[in-house]
């Protein structure tokens, strides 16, 4: 069993640098997302604790022990890639049985975890077939069976699900979160889309840039974004942000929206932080946390599009610098070019500093 | 899979349509091919030779009920030629194919200097085979640059007479072509390597195969394919060795470097029997299309178990 400690870990590749001291500890049997955009450095920091490419500086450590200098081949874990690289020219038996093989293990101990293997990933009567005419959920079962088979301490998935149509991808997932049950294994999950991290993860890193944004559970990084960027990219759509003034009412602190006029009051746990702010702040909330109100207070917006996704409606509001989404039920009474008044659930209001981006909260 | 392999392609109507449009080239090709085939073959049965002052459309008047094939088997000296060329074979491409795969496997790696290395190792291909003959005639001279340096690394004057002494002849013969051909054989097998995914080699590696392992488990079986191809192009070709050696040799000292191709060119400009000489050539194409197609079999049932 291993927990993973990336310790101000760095990599540069000539003048690029694709990872800027990262920290992150995962804990042992911690199913752990790195979620972000491409190019933000999820997929380095994998291939690093993989041991396929060396950190810059900073150090990867497996429990107690440093991984310094240790070769890929060494370092127990289990690799699944994008593309699966099932080899193709062998048997879904040969796939299974290869890291067992190459490492010179008695043949009847060889036949009887391949066995083992194939029961539980149901492949046992796919063993003889040729892993080049195997469907995608297959493959995929066979490059985890490959890994697993070696007991890796700590199971590395980078994107397994990109190449699968959206419909599978649902049964991916479970299917996924169900092995790791099963295996019990420390896992890092490389990923791009937020639901998969949100749906199977323990806890998300949230990547950009090269840089740790946040690291928390699903629901924090959701609920409390450490800053702008996370507000933005977790939650489809995402959070809406607004420019404002702090201000005093008689009611409490509120946001000064300027044409859009004043919010409703703040929550009172970020009352105190924002009262403090210098110069300009952003307001957020989430659009699924907005109502209707009718002929309330709120954000009177003009509505510019009405976006259907089936179980819901997306309403896009204003444009430009005041454009806000807000997702309501599907029987929402709003055409183009109506006026909708909406308001933020006050407990949902989140505030950051314009300038440094970052969440403004007590503490 | 087999099923729809079997399937025409093209339905009746268009597959009629399609045989109209390449009749023209398939008369063409007809010429070509076909007919000097038939026209050896005609000439293979009879003593016909230019000199015979007839056409040869009327050689049928020098029929000689199949003397050229009984002699062919008594024909000590074809057979002798025939054992050398394997012998030339079954050292050179070999020997071609181990130094270009390592060659090869060399350079799937980066290191410094690989762009000029690999020209360099290009140009004895781009050399012409005649040029290339007549530099090794010089290289094995008793006087020249080999014995030099054996002589300089030994201490000892060093005046081996290497194209006059039979066995070390055939040596030299073959080490021109193993000097010509094996950046072929480098060429085709890089153009393999590189081809094999590195996902796969990655992920070997991860499974803890050594790099021994991973040459044998993964990139071998990846190669299978272009390896048979870059095989069957060296033992064709090799078959037919003729201008580096002839240009070396001329066949000598005696015979000792006389293979196949050198014999039929002696036979034919020398001797002018050319009626036996379609002969030789006639029973050389049955051998060569019997290997090919066997060749063509195994490497089809390759490309099967892969698809």
């Amino acid at each position: 069993m291993s927990a993973i400690h990336l310790q101000n870990l760095v990599k540069k590749f000539g003048d690029f640098t694709a990872l800027k001291t990262m920290d992150l500890a995962i804990a042992d049997g911690e199913f752990m997302a790195l979620l972000g955009p491409s190019g933000c450095g999820k997929s380095t920091t994998m291939n690093m604790i993989a041991g396929m490419e060396e950190p810059t500086s900073g150090k990867i450590l497996f429990g107690e022990r440093d991984m310094a200098g240790v070769p890929m081949g060494r370092r127990g874990v289990g690799f699944v890639f994008q593309n699966y690289a099932i080899f193709t020219h062998m048997s879904v038996r040969q796939n299974l049985a290869y890291g067992p093989r190459m490492r010179g293990a008695p043949k009847a101990e060889i036949d009887r975890r391949v066995g083992a293997i194939a029961e539980m990933l149901q492949l046992a009567p796919l063993l003889d077939r040729k892993a080049d005419r195997l469907s995608v959920n297959i493959l995929q079962r066979v490059a985890i069976g490959r890994s697993a088979i070696m007991e890796p301490a700590i199971f590395l998935l980078d994107e397994p699900l990109s190449n699968v149509d959206a419909a599978f991808r649902a049964v991916m997932r479970t299917e996924l979160k169900q092995l790791q049950r099963q295996f019990r294994q420390t896992m890092v999950y490389v990923t791009h889309d937020q639901l998969e991290a949100m749906t199977m993860a323990d806890r998300i890193a949230v990547m950009d840039h090269g840089v740790l944004q946040q690291v928390g559970t699903p629901l924090e990084v959701y609920n409390d974004p450490a800053n702008v960027f996370v507000a933005r990219f977790i939650g489809a759509p995402g959070m809406n942000l607004l420019k404002g003034r702090p201000a005093e009412s008689d009611r409490g602190l509120v946001i000064d929206l300027g044409p859009l006029g004043v919010t409703p009051p703040l929550p009172a746990e970020i009352t105190a932080a924002v009262r403090g702010a210098q110069g300009d702040v952003l307001y957020g909330f989430r659009p699924e946390q907005a109502t209707l109100v009718e002929g309330g207070r709120g954000l009177s917006l003009p509505v510019t599009f009405i976006e259907r996704i089936g179980a819901r409606t997306i309403v896009h509001l204003g444009q430009g610098e005041s454009a806000v989404k807000a997702v309501f039920d599907n029987d929402v009474g709003l055409a183009i070019g109506q006026t909708a008044v909406v308001a933020p659930a006050q407990a949902s209001v989140r505030v950051f500093d314009t300038a440094t981006g970052l969440a403004m909260k007590a503490g | 899979m087999n099923a729809a392999r079997a399937k025409p392609v093209l339905p009746d109507e268009g597959a009629r349509l399609g045989f109209r449009l390449t009749l023209p080239a398939q008369i063409l090709v007809l010429f070509i091919a076909v007919f000097p085939l038939l026209m050896q073959l005609y000439i293979s049965l009879t003593d016909w030779s230019p000199l015979s002052g007839l056409g040869w459309w009327s050689a049928w008047s020098l029929w000689n009920n199949f003397a050229n094939y009984t002699d062919l088997a008594a024909d000590a000296r074809f057979w002798s030629a025939l054992k050398r060329t394997a012998i030339v074979m079954i050292v050179c491409v070999p020997a071609e194919f181990l130094l270009g795969l390592a060659l090869a496997t060399l350079f799937a790696d980066e290191f410094p200097g690989k762009r000029i290395f690999y020209s360099i190792l290009l140009m004895p291909m781009m050399v012409v085979p005649a040029v290339a003959g007549y530099m090794f005639f010089m290289l094995f001279q008793s006087g020249g640059p080999v014995n030099d340096i054996l002589s300089a690394a030994s201490g000892f004057p060093v005046t081996i007479a290497w194209l006059s002494d039979p066995t070390l002849a055939l040596i030299a013969v073959m080490l021109a072509d193993i000097w010509q051909w094996t950046p072929l054989m480098f060429l085709i097998l890089l153009a393999g390597l590189v081809g094999v995914p590195e996902d796969q080699i990655k992920a070997a590696t991860l499974l803890g195969a050594n790099p021994w392992q991973r040459f044998v488990t993964i990139v071998l079986p990846k190669m299978k394919t272009i390896i048979i191809i870059a095989l069957a192009i060296r033992v064709i070709e090799n078959f037919k060795i003729f201008d580096t050696l002839y240009i070396m040799t001329g066949g000598g000292p005696g015979v000792a470097t006389e293979t196949i191709s050198v014999y039929i060119y002696k036979l034919t400009t020398q001797d002018l029997i050319w009626g036996y000489v379609a002969a030789i050539a006639l029973a050389i194409l049955i051998v060569l299309s019997i290997a090919a197609v066997f060749a063509m079999k195994r490497m089809a049932r390759a490309r099967e178990v892969r698809a």
